[in-house]
């Protein structure tokens, strides 16, 4: 993934960094100065929207371990993220359990559903694959479903979820959620960046490349397969179970077939198998719908679209979808890389040799 | 009896809908998850030409439909699926979701995503004694279903074009290399698979309601093309036939809420059992 000249890396750990490029040591460390600063300016507005696209990256990145690095399309995230939700709601409502307890367990479950749901997808490659996560996301939501309407008699409309406090801090307004959203999208980053540079992470792009190759270089494949599935599921729950706080209810219609393909959209138009690719695939797909928004508000009030926006912010997303699949399948990130290539070699066109990317 | 009835005619909707998504399979190897949207557009679009000149009656809206759908298909495969030829199979797949969500946009956008009847073949033939009414468009949907699949059958038997088409479906290097011409075999599939869309969705629109939900027609028709095997059409028709029968039966006897979940149980279980469909044909490692 690194795009330095292979020419100019002595050593395996050069090749290994977590920061390649000079560039990015120092452009990463002004970023997260400058995100920790940007509560001051005081718009809870942009925390509101900062705030939902951390849930969006913790999601995405799970996702794009699954599908963009170990290649095995997946429209089931939704149900893990409602998994997530629904054992946060009834840890936390029902059994009483704290916060700091309940995320946790979450993800516990959401591992273990991705293990099970794991072991019959290894038989499934591509798109069969992409349509029996599809049928299990029903299958699952049905289930949360009934839960919800047969169990919980009271809640028809939902499950509520109270705030969550911290050591006794209540945790109430944006300003609260940013800086803890923003540490566990932060971690989930850096974790993806971790195990994607560790021989897990480099088994899954062997098994995408081409699995059969893997399988003769000694690769246990199913194990592997297995295990992205467990992290991505892991990571989807902490989405959820995070999201269900947040938005304090959960609902099993609010997980539809649409959220799934709206994260696999951020996975394609960040990037498939670069997890600071995601991040800002997720970053564009939460605020594309918001800049829709914007932009119907600037019409002249005539042509004022109403309700009728929803359609044009739905549709926005598939128009992308398909530009970025038409024009630039590698997604935002390359157009980055692109950038950033321009500008580290200028005055000179193009760069030396590239290594694999 | 109405059971049957009922059965009979909710899957031959779904098998119409299957063979679209059938054909497409066959020709291109793209899975299109857009086939509930484009039906459900088509039915409206129906409706609304319907409703433009409603003194012609049924032909100038069926004209509209017609070359709507064709024009559609055509437009879909020389715009968008030709340049994904060669690409993995998910990237298509990936734009026909796109597609699917646009189209599920032109639904909001245009028709302000409301509930409409299509005002057709409503007429009670026969009042079942156990309640329930036998109505026209029961009868007509039978009827064209029938036609379609005896047609394709037909098509494909004796046809060139037909046998040519099979061909591209099998290899498509060699057929071109024996001067079919791929490029007409795939907008002609596409346009098929839209028009058999457009007939499911008009069917479908006239005897319940078309409404934003009702795309969830297109994941039944994939249901049921999957559990016939993705590139059969005798499978699309069986494959209708038992997911209705599932969905039909859940919902009247068992939860009207698990008949949204059964076909999709069903199709795991077949998945599990049959990765290939029932009547599907075992494929290159690469393409599962």
């Amino acid at each position: 993934m690194s795009p330095v000249s292979p020419f100019l890396q002595r050593s395996h750990a050069e090749r290994n960094r977590l920061l390649p490029e000079p560039y990015q040591r120092v452009l990463i460390p002004l970023l997260v100065v400058a995100l920790l600063a940007l509560p001051m300016l005081g718009n809870s507005y942009l925390i509101y929207l900062l705030n939902l696209t951390c849930l969006a990256v913790i999601g995405a990145v799970g996702l794009n371990l699954l599908t963009g690095y170990c290649g095995q399309v997946s429209l089931g995230h939704a149900s893990f993220m409602a998994i997530g939700g629904f054992v946060t709601a009834i840890a936390g409502e029902t059994f009483g359990l704290p916060f700091w307890l309940a995320v946790p367990a979450s993800c516990l479950v959401g591992a273990a559903v991705g293990f099970l749901v794991g072991i019959p997808a290894l038989r499934f490659r591509g798109i069969y694959l992409a349509i029996a996560t599809l049928a299990m996301h029903y299958a699952i939501i049905y289930l949360l479903t009934s839960y919800q309407t047969h169990f919980e008699a009271s809640a028809t409309a939902g499950i509520s979820v109270s705030s969550p406090s911290l050591a006794g801090y209540v945790l109430s307004d944006g300003y609260d959620w940013y800086y803890l959203l923003l540490a566990v999208a932060a971690a989930t980053v850096l974790f993806g960046l971790n195990l994607t540079r560790t021989h897990c992470g480099r088994a899954w792009v062997a098994i995408r490349d081409r699995d059969i190759s893997a399988a003769t270089l000694g690769i246990n494949v199913p194990a592997y397969k297995l295990r992205a599935f467990v992290v991505s599921a892991a990571l989807a729950a902490l989405a959820g179970s995070l999201g269900a706080y947040f938005h304090g209810i959960v609902t099993a219609e609010g997980y539809t077939l649409e959220l799934a393909i709206l994260y696999l959209a951020m996975v394609i138009i960040g990037g498939m198998g670069s997890v600071a690719g995601t991040v800002l695939g997720a970053a564009f797909m939460t605020l594309l719908p918001f800049a829709v928004d914007a932009v119907g508000g600037l019409l002249p009030s005539a042509w004022r679209l109403g309700t009728v926006i929803y359609g044009f912010q739905e549709g926005a997303i598939g128009v992308v979808i398909i530009l970025f699949l038409l024009f630039e399948p590698r997604g935002l990130i390359e157009i980055f890389r692109r950038l950033a290539d321009y500008f580290q070699r200028w005055p000179f066109r193009y760069r030396e040799l590239q290594s694999g990317g | 009896m109405e059971i049957l009835v009922s059965i009979a005619v909710l899957g031959m909707t779904y098998a119409l809908v299957a063979a679209g998504i059938v054909l497409v399979y066959k020709a291109s190897r793209v899975v299109n998850f857009a086939h509930g949207e484009i039906a459900i557009v088509c039915g409206y679009l129906f409706y609304s030409a319907g409703r433009l000149w409603p003194a012609e009656g049924f032909f100038p809206a069926f004209a509209t439909t017609l070359l709507f759908s064709l024009a559609c298909g055509v437009v879909i495969y020389l715009v968008l699926m030709r340049r994904l030829l060669g690409e993995p199979t998910f990237v298509a797949a990936m734009v026909t979701i796109a597609l699917a969500i646009i189209f599920k946009a032109a639904i909001v956008v245009v028709w302000r995503s409301s509930n409409l009847g299509i005002p057709m073949g409503r007429q009670i033939l026969l009042l079942y004694p156990d309640g329930g009414a036998l109505r026209l468009i029961d009868l007509v949907t039978l009827a064209t279903g029938a036609l379609c699949f005896i047609g394709l059958g037909v098509f494909f038997r004796y046809a060139r074009l037909g046998r040519q088409f099979r061909g591209a479906a099998e290899n498509a290097l060699l057929a071109s290399q024996r001067q079919v011409d791929i490029n007409l075999i795939l907008s002609l599939a596409w346009a098929a698979a839209v028009f058999a869309a457009a007939i499911a969705g008009v069917l479908f629109g006239s005897r319940s309601m078309l409404s934003p939900q009702s795309t969830i027609l297109g994941l039944s028709g994939l249901t049921a093309a999957m559990v016939g095997g993705l590139d059969s059409l005798r499978g699309a028709l069986l494959g209708g036939f038992l997911v209705a029968g599932a969905i039909y039966l859940t919902a009247r006897l068992i939860d009207p809420a698990l008949s949204e979940a059964v076909p999709f149980i069903i199709l795991l279980a077949v998945m599990a059992w049959k990765p290939w469909g029932l009547f599907g044909t075992r494929e290159e490692l690469d393409r599962v």
